[in-house]
């Protein structure tokens, strides 16, 4: 089948130069996107490194390919559909046997419904159109979706929609009435004529219509002929009232419908073999249309445009009762008479013609090739519900799942591309139990981060889905977009989120940074908020606490205050590059009019002092024999060496000045405690 | 089907590489004009470019986005001999050169991010002056070229797990696909054919214990000699379905594999091209041998042995994983540094 798989592939023209050494590169997109560029040929050479001389064209092209989806007009197809499919997927776990079966015909009625709504609504569109070019892209659309329609009722017939004991050819006469349209709207013309019969394509009409069972509408054009009075006319009239329709209110059965059949048409013969209509050529046809004969169909061939209405006329006059299993036989019959008339079957022929031999595969096969090049929207729809009515087995492929699993994976690969379709891509591939959520990890992983509410659309996901490595990247990545843009309280609350220990402790750092050159904090809000989230990290606990130290002072809530400045210090809460900082914070607790600080958290305080103050002197010395060992006062200075680690001097002056008060506090306070104390 | 847009590049010269963040909205390209060039797709969904700077002061090769976790990073590699890495000033359209390796004493042809849960690594790629040593006279005779290597955290140490013997040509490029949940590995190989391998693992023998080398059981899935001589790269799609080969005949095609897991060329493209020679004949190269590295996306191995790295013989090119460090960001995972040789 050399010429089918050529067939599958697309060969693309861009506008980009093909030169001698050079060759066309590509890098992928998002999803079903290509960036290709021309290049020089690989691996780059050392003689490569210079400059070429040639000036070269440096256009890149951004390729994009399943993107017939994505019109507005489509778009709603796949909006709709997604619902029922969804909701199907629901019924299929909750009902069983009849239940199921009745909502899975239902449910392929919405889908047809659905299709039948776009394509009404893109022909409005075009009919709008002034653009050529946007009206043939239109016209394309509604050809593929008259197609998929013309696909889908067959395979609902066929496979969906069985009812045994039914006649089949009444529902395929239906389904040849809804797509062949021409006959009715000839004889609409026909009947406006003043004198009907003289309108040219009378006849026509008549026999397309006939050819499509269309009884009623055939009498009403024949009593509008001229000679309708005559004994011929009246003849055929009664023939065709005769003619036994099959009824489902009707309690026959298909014997006895058959029996009834053969005596109406046994009786069209002899009206026919005794010459009753030789005088009107054209009734004649009429007649052995009737009569289903064999070569008056063969004649009128082009009247039914294409082999399978021929199939299905010839059934109505020929096998009414034909069964399910017999149809393959017919349709190759028909196939082969348009094919020795010169007519090429085409994909939609085979595809047709393999549902009329049942064989499923090969339906979804050829509509796979030959329709998913503009979306998989139909494969992998009507092979879902056919799954589900088990008429497609489930067997494993190779691939690691079975046939539905695989299309709608595909259909959902090109949803996951698009912008804003890509949350119904996620519903699909939540119903693809092998392979969905692997797929989905990937794709939450190139989704595009636009916006914070995208963001938290994406992390809700995640939530749902229980994906928490991907949601720490989102929020990770958030995160470093906040800081990126200056928003230091968004970003920490991003990190957070993803309980990212070392950027949150490098946000928070920056914090304390800023707290000690300003001396004021920014993000209040978020600080105060903190809740347990603070104990993610040490230094964001001590900030969080540190802020809260602030807010009980600013209350003037100054005991709670002081006993939390304690607890950081003396539990070790605290950065040591910080301590100065605290200390410093309590100078204005000793100096209140009433005693905060009791005797036992000053002894506190002043052992932190002490402590801080030798680490600073035992620094200081290593540092100075660091650089060489040169004399130095014992006092604290500070080296330019270790800087970072030490205080300046206006510090150490205010260390002094807290020593002082510290003393005094600590005489207060024991004066204070000795006056309560005696009760 | 396909719907094609042009962007104007407008680089003086050749473009060498085009390298597309992680989330899609920003694009890096870079040229024998030493410039690197950002593009940002705004919402009319036009690409503009944001910044286009001087990087280098010779051809630049690559260019690579850094997983947008550790921010705006990208690195390039350069025939100045050179790789840099650049950050995105906060707030400001501006890139600072972070850091520039200056190791390699020839051009620096490939430079590749770790995958990110390694943290920030770099790997970068050099041509090697040297005449290609023969260090394993062994795999030359069998002729196989690409080797797998595996991580094994017990030993802290990257080991020869496999050797493909399906290809024996000069390999150009090598790629894991992204593993969907197969039960399988997919790597594809450029070389004179496209060949795709898949690599399935079995079970380690639990008598070597945690030392014990996994083995694969490796297939040729599909080669490809459609591209009629050599192939240049190949690169997979994000979930690993699609399969993307640029080669010496000048046009990129795109396979996929059906349900039966047959892989089929579903399309090709070509330049309408000005010269019209057809496609171009490439002479032999004689540095072939050498090719870019690949570091696959994420571990090839399955039991959390960590990842696997691909390399070729013979050894031309010395690969080189750096450890950056005094930069701000670069404490993240601090423990996992220890993975680097």
């Amino acid at each position: 089948m050399a010429s089918s798989s050529e067939r599958e592939v697309d060969n693309i023209s861009l506008p980009l130069p093909t030169r001698e050494h050079a060759t066309l590169r590509s890098v992928w997109g998002l999803g079903n996107q290509l960036f290709v560029y021309a290049a020089n040929r690989d691996p780059p050479r050392q003689s490569d490194g210079r400059p070429s001389a040639r000036p070269q064209t440096t256009d890149i092209l951004d390729v994009r390919w399943n993107a017939d989806m994505y019109g507005p007009v489509t778009r709603k197809l796949v909006n709709e559909s997604h619902s029922v499919f969804v909701m199907l997927q629901g019924q299929v776990t909750s009902h069983t046997g009849s239940a199921l079966y009745s909502q899975l015909k239902k449910a392929s009625r919405k889908y047809r419904s659905v299709l039948k709504a776009c394509t009404l609504e893109l022909q409005a569109v075009e009919s709008c159109e002034e653009n050529a070019e946007k009206r043939s892209y239109y016209d394309d659309q509604i050809q593929l979706l008259e197609i998929v329609q013309l696909i889908w009722s067959l395979c609902e017939i066929l496979f969906i929609d069985i009812s045994p004991g039914e006649m089949v050819l009444t529902q395929l006469l239906n389904w040849i009435q809804s797509h062949f349209s021409y006959g009715r709207q000839l004889a609409e013309e026909v009947i406006k004529e003043e004198q009907a019969d003289t309108h040219p394509a009378y006849w026509q009409a008549v026999y397309r219509l006939l050819l499509q069972g269309d009884v009623d509408r055939v009498r009403k054009l024949l009593s509008l002929h001229t000679c309708n009075q005559t004994q011929p006319f009246a003849s055929v009239d009664e023939l065709l009232k005769k003619m036994p329709q099959w009824r489902t209110t009707h309690a026959m059965s298909l014997a006895e419908f058959d029996l009834k059949w053969r005596h109406w048409r046994e009786e069209c013969m002899r009206r026919y073999e005794e010459g009753q209509f030789t005088a009107f050529s054209q009734l004649e046809v009429v007649v052995q249309i009737l009569c289903g004969d064999m070569l008056v169909f063969s004649e009128h061939r082009d009247l039914c445009e294409t082999w399978y209405h021929l199939l299905i006329s010839r059934l109505l006059f020929q096998h009414p009762t034909v069964r399910p299993t017999d149809l393959s036989l017919y349709a190759q019959e028909c196939m082969e008479e348009f094919r020795r008339a010169g007519q090429r079957m085409g994909d939609l022929d085979n595809i047709l013609l393999a549902a009329f031999e049942f064989d499923l595969h090969q339906v979804v096969k050829d509509s796979s090739t030959y329709l998913s090049g503009h979306s998989w929207w139909f494969v992998a729809h009507l092979t879902d519900i056919l799954h589900h009515c088990g008429q497609i087995d489930s067997q494993k492929l190779a691939f690691g799942s079975n046939l539905r699993e695989y299309l709608l994976l595909q259909y959902a690969s090109g949803l996951m591309s698009h912008h804003s379709l890509w949350q119904v891509g996620v519903d699909y591939l939540d119903f693809c139990p092998v392979l969905g959520r692997e797929h989905l990890k990937l794709f939450i992983e190139s989704l595009p981060l636009d916006s914070e509410r995208k963001a938290n659309k994406l992390l809700h996901i995640c939530q749902e889905r229980d994906l928490s490595e991907q949601a720490q990247s989102i929020c990770k990545v958030m995160g470093m977009r906040c800081t990126d843009d200056g928003r230091l309280g968004s970003a920490l609350s991003w990190f957070l989120r993803s309980k990212d220990v070392p950027a949150a402790t490098r946000l928070t750092e920056r914090f304390l940074q800023e707290y000690k050159e300003h001396g004021r904090f920014s993000h209040v809000d978020l600080l105060d908020h903190l809740g347990p989230t603070m104990l993610l990290t040490k230094q964001l606990t001590f900030l969080g606490k540190y802020r809260e130290f602030h807010r009980l002072y600013q209350e003037k809530d100054l005991q709670a205050a002081a006993s939390l400045l304690l607890a950081l210090l003396a539990e070790r809460v605290a950065p040591r590059d910080f301590w100065v900082t605290l200390l410093m914070d309590a100078l204005p607790l000793l100096e209140t009019p009433q005693v905060v600080l009791g005797t036992q958290q000053t002894y506190e305080l002043m052992h932190c002092l002490e402590e801080l103050t030798l680490e600073l002197q035992k620094h200081s010395t290593n540092a100075a024999t660091n650089i060489g060992a040169r004399p130095k006062s014992p006092g604290v200075r500070v080296s330019a060496t270790a800087s970072t680690q030490l205080i300046s001097e206006s510090d150490l002056e205010k260390l002094k000045f807290l020593r002082l008060a510290l003393a005094r506090n600590l005489s207060r306070a024991i004066l204070h405690e000795g006056t309560i104390a005696p009760a | 089907m396909f719907a094609a847009k042009s962007i104007s590049a407008d680089h003086k010269d050749l473009i060498h590489d085009v390298s597309y963040d992680f989330h899609g909205r920003r694009m890096a390209t870079c040229s024998s004009d030493q410039t690197v060039k950002v593009w940002e797709q705004g919402d009319d969904g036009q690409w503009h470019c944001t910044a286009s700077w001087k990087t280098h002061s010779g051809s630049v090769w690559r260019v690579t986005w850094a997983h947008p976790e550790f921010g705006q990073v990208l690195a390039t590699c350069s025939f100045d001999r050179t790789a840099a890495v650049w950050e995105k000033e906060a707030g400001q359209n501006h890139w600072l050169k972070r850091t520039s390796l200056v190791d390699s004493r020839t051009s620096v042809t490939d430079v590749k991010f770790a995958p990110k849960h390694l943290g920030l690594q770099l790997a970068t790629l050099q041509l090697s002056l040297l005449e290609p040593k023969q260090s394993a006279p062994s795999n030359v005779s069998s002729g196989g070229k690409v080797q797998i290597h595996e991580y094994s955290e017990v030993q802290r140490k990257w080991n020869k797990v496999e050797t493909v013997v399906m290809v024996a040509e000069p390999v150009h490029d090598v790629c894991f696909a992204p593993n969907m949940g197969r039960s399988y590995h997919l790597l594809a190989i450029a070389s004179k054919e496209l060949s795709i391998i898949s690599l399935k693992p079995l079970r380690k023998d639990p008598a070597a214990g945690g030392t014990g080398i996994s083995k694969f059981e490796m297939r040729q899935v599909a080669v490809f000699d459609e591209h009629e001589s050599q192939v240049w790269r190949a690169s997979w799609n994000v979930t690993g379905t699609i399969l993307a080969s640029s080669g010496a005949d000048g046009f990129v095609r795109m396979w996929k594999a059906n349900y039966l897991d047959n892989w089929k060329c579903i399309s090709v493209l070509k330049g309408d091209g000005s010269t019209g020679e057809g496609p171009a004949s490439i002479p032999q190269n004689s540095v072939t041998s050498g090719a870019p590295s690949s570091i696959p996306p994420n571990g090839a191995a399955t039991n959390g042995s960590g990842s696997s790295v691909v390399s070729h013989e013979p050894p031309a090119r010395s690969m080189n994983i750096k450890r950056n460090t005094g930069w701000p960001w670069m404490d993240i995972k601090k423990d996992q540094f220890k993975l680097f040789y």
